[in-house]
C-alpha cells in the first residue's frame, strides 16, 4: 500500500517544482484565517517572538548530514522545515526510530540541557530526555536527536545512529 | 478568530457520523486508524513519554510553531477545514440527536441534491490538490530528490491513510461508481477552465492552488490526479472494492436501498467531515512530532 510504486517520476517532478514555486513564491498568506490568540509559553521562543528565528538555517541543509539507510533499514524523510529536518527509520515496514537534526538558535532551552551533561558522545556533549531520546549538540548549535519508535529500538542503538550522521561535516555547517 | 490548535485537537468528537462512517472502513484498514483526541492524550501517545513536564514543554513548542503564520500550519488547517462543507445544509444538531440509533436517509430526501458527476469530479480532484498542498505546507518537501520526496508522501499511515480511503470510498466509489478513476480522469480531461471557475469549492480555494490563472490550475489539478491514480486504482483492486461493499458497512448506521447510492454520497457529503477531523489529527500530529525534536 504505497503511493510511489506507481508515480511517474517526470510527472511528480512537475508536481514537486510546482508546489515548490508555490512555497517560495505563495507564502503562507492567507487572508481568510485569523491569527489563533498567541498563548504560547516564553520559555521556548527564540528572542525575536516567532517560533522560528529568522536566521535559521534551512532545514534542505541538514539532509545530506543524514545517514543513509541499508542493511534492512529504510530511511524515509518526514520533514523539512526552517531550522529543522526529520527523517523516520523503518525496519520490515515498520517505524522504529525519527532521526532529526535541528538548529537550536531558535529554540535556546533545547541548546542549555546539554550544559551541565558530563556525557559526550562522538565527542559532543550528549543528554538522555525522557525514555525515547538521545541527543548531542554540535558545534555549540545543531542538535541531532535520535528518538526511538519501537521498545526494541534500545539506548544503545540511538547512540550509535547518532554516531552514523555526518557530525563533523554538520560541524562545519555555518 | 481562529481556535488554537490544542483546542481543535481537545474538541474533536468521539461520535459523530464523521466517525461511524470512518470506522466503517475498518474492513479496509483493520486496526490502521485509532480516533486520537486530546491535547494531552495525542502528544502522550505520539511521544511515548510519561513525564508531565516534558509533555508540557511539547505541546508548548506545538502551539508555538502552529501559531507562527510563516511555518504553514495555519494554511494547512485553513485546507482541510475549508474543502470540507459538512453540516451546512442537514445540520450538524439534528444528526447529533441520531448518534446510537440508525440514520434514516428517507428522512433527509428533500434536503439531499446528487452532485453531478461533472460537480463531483472536480470535487475528488479538490480533495487530492488540497492533500497535496497541504502536505507541502505542514512537511514541506522532504529530503534532497524526487525519490526522497515521493518515498515521504508514499509513507502515508494512520489517519492520512484513513483520510485517503475515505476519499477513494465515499467520494469515488459511492458517488461515481466501481470505474470512477478512469471516469474522473476522462472527465477531468474535458474540464474547461471556464467550468473549473464557476465550481464554488475551487472558488473557495483557488488562491492556494499552485498556477497564475484557471488553465494552470486546472493543468495542476489534472497532473496531481494523473500522479495519484495508479494508487487509487491498486488501493480498490487489492481491496476487492467495490460500492456494495462499502454502502453494506454504512448500514449499520444508516438505513438507504441500495438503488439510492447517489443520495447516500450526498448525505455523506453534507453530513460528514473526514478531511477536517483527520486533517486535525495529522497536523497535530506532525507538529508534535516537530517539537519533540526540537526541544
Amino acid at each position: 500500500m504505497n503511493f510511489s510504486a506507481s508515480f511517474a517520476a517526470p510527472r511528480k517532478l512537475f508536481v514537486a517544482f510546482l508546489l515548490a514555486m508555490m512555497l517560495v513564491v505563495g507564502g503562507c498568506r492567507n487572508p481568510q484565517t485569523p491569527a489563533p490568540p498567541s498563548e504560547t509559553s516564553q520559555q521556548v521562543q527564540p528572542a525575536e517572538g516567532g517560533a522560528v528565528a529568522s536566521d535559521a538555517v534551512p532545514g534542505s541543509a541538514f539532509n545530506k548530514f543524514f545517514p543513509a539507510g541499508g542493511d534492512g533499514y529504510e530511511r524515509v524523510y518526514t520533514q523539512e522545515k526552517t531550522g529543522f529536518a526529520e527523517a523516520k527509520l523503518k525496519r520490515d515496514g515498520q517505524d522504529i526510530a525519527m532521526l532529526a537534526i535541528s538548529d537550536t538558535i531558535s529554540t535556546p532551552i533545547a541548546a542549555q540541557k546539554f550544559q551541565n551533561s558530563q556525557a559526550t558522545i562522538a565527542g559532543y556533549p550528549a543528554v538522555t530526555v525522557g525514555n525515547t531520546q538521545t541527543a548531542i549538540l554540535v558545534a555549540d548549535r545543531f542538535q541531532v536527536k535520535v528518538i526511538s519508535r519501537s521498545p526494541d529500538f534500545t539506548e544503545a542503538d540511538r547512540e550509535a545512529w547518532i554516531q552514523r550522521f555526518d557530525l563533523s561535516g554538520l560541524a562545519q555547517l555555518k | 478568530m481562529s481556535k488554537p490548535i490544542n483546542q481543535r485537537v481537545d474538541e474533536l468528537p468521539t461520535k459523530n457520523v464523521t466517525i461511524f462512517s470512518l470506522r466503517s472502513l475498518d474492513f479496509v484498514l483493520p486496526d490502521k486508524w485509532e480516533n486520537l483526541v486530546g491535547w494531552d492524550n495525542t502528544i502522550r501517545t505520539i511521544t511515548g513519554e510519561t513525564d508531565d513536564s516534558l509533555i508540557q514543554l511539547v505541546g508548548d513548542r506545538a502551539i508555538a510553531l502552529y501559531n507562527d503564520k510563516s511555518q504553514g500550519y495555519q494554511t494547512a488547517l485553513w485546507l482541510y477545514d475549508t474543502i470540507d462543507s459538512a453540516g451546512s445544509a442537514l445540520g450538524t444538531a439534528a444528526l447529533a440527536n441520531k448518534v446510537g440509533e440508525k440514520v434514516p436517509l428517507l428522512g433527509f430526501l428533500n434536503k439531499l441534491t446528487p452532485k453531478a458527476d461533472k460537480a463531483q469530479t472536480i470535487d475528488l480532484t479538490l480533495k487530492l490538490v488540497v492533500e497535496i498542498v497541504a502536505f507541502c505546507k505542514i512537511n514541506g518537501i522532504p529530503g534532497d530528490s524526487i525519490g526522497d520526496f515521493v518515498r515521504s508522501l508514499g509513507d502515508y499511515s494512520g489517519e492520512s491513510l484513513m483520510r485517503m480511503a475515505a476519499l477513494v470510498c465515499f467520494d469515488g466509489l459511492i458517488p461515481l461508481g466501481p470505474d470512477f478513476v478512469q471516469a474522473v480522469g476522462e472527465r477531468l480531461g474535458m474540464l474547461s477552465p471556464s467550468e473549473l471557475e464557476d465550481n464554488q469549492e475551487f472558488k473557495k480555494i483557488k488562491d492556494e492552488i499552485p498556477g497564475k490563472n484557471a488553465e494552470h490550475k486546472l493543468g495542476f489539478m489534472g497532473e496531481s490526479f494523473e500522479s495519484v491514480r495508479g494508487w487509487m486504482s491498486e488501493f480498490v483492486s487489492s481491496h476487492d472494492l467495490t460500492p456494495q461493499k462499502v454502502s453494506n458497512r454504512l448500514q449499520s448506521f444508516i438505513e438507504f436501498s441500495d438503488d439510492r447510492l447517489d443520495y447516500l454520497a450526498a448525505f455523506l457529503d453534507m453530513s460528514t467531515d473526514y478531511y477536517r477531523h483527520t486533517g486535525v489529527q495529522t497536523l497535530a500530529r506532525r507538529l508534535i512530532e516537530r517539537s519533540l525534536a526540537e526541544i
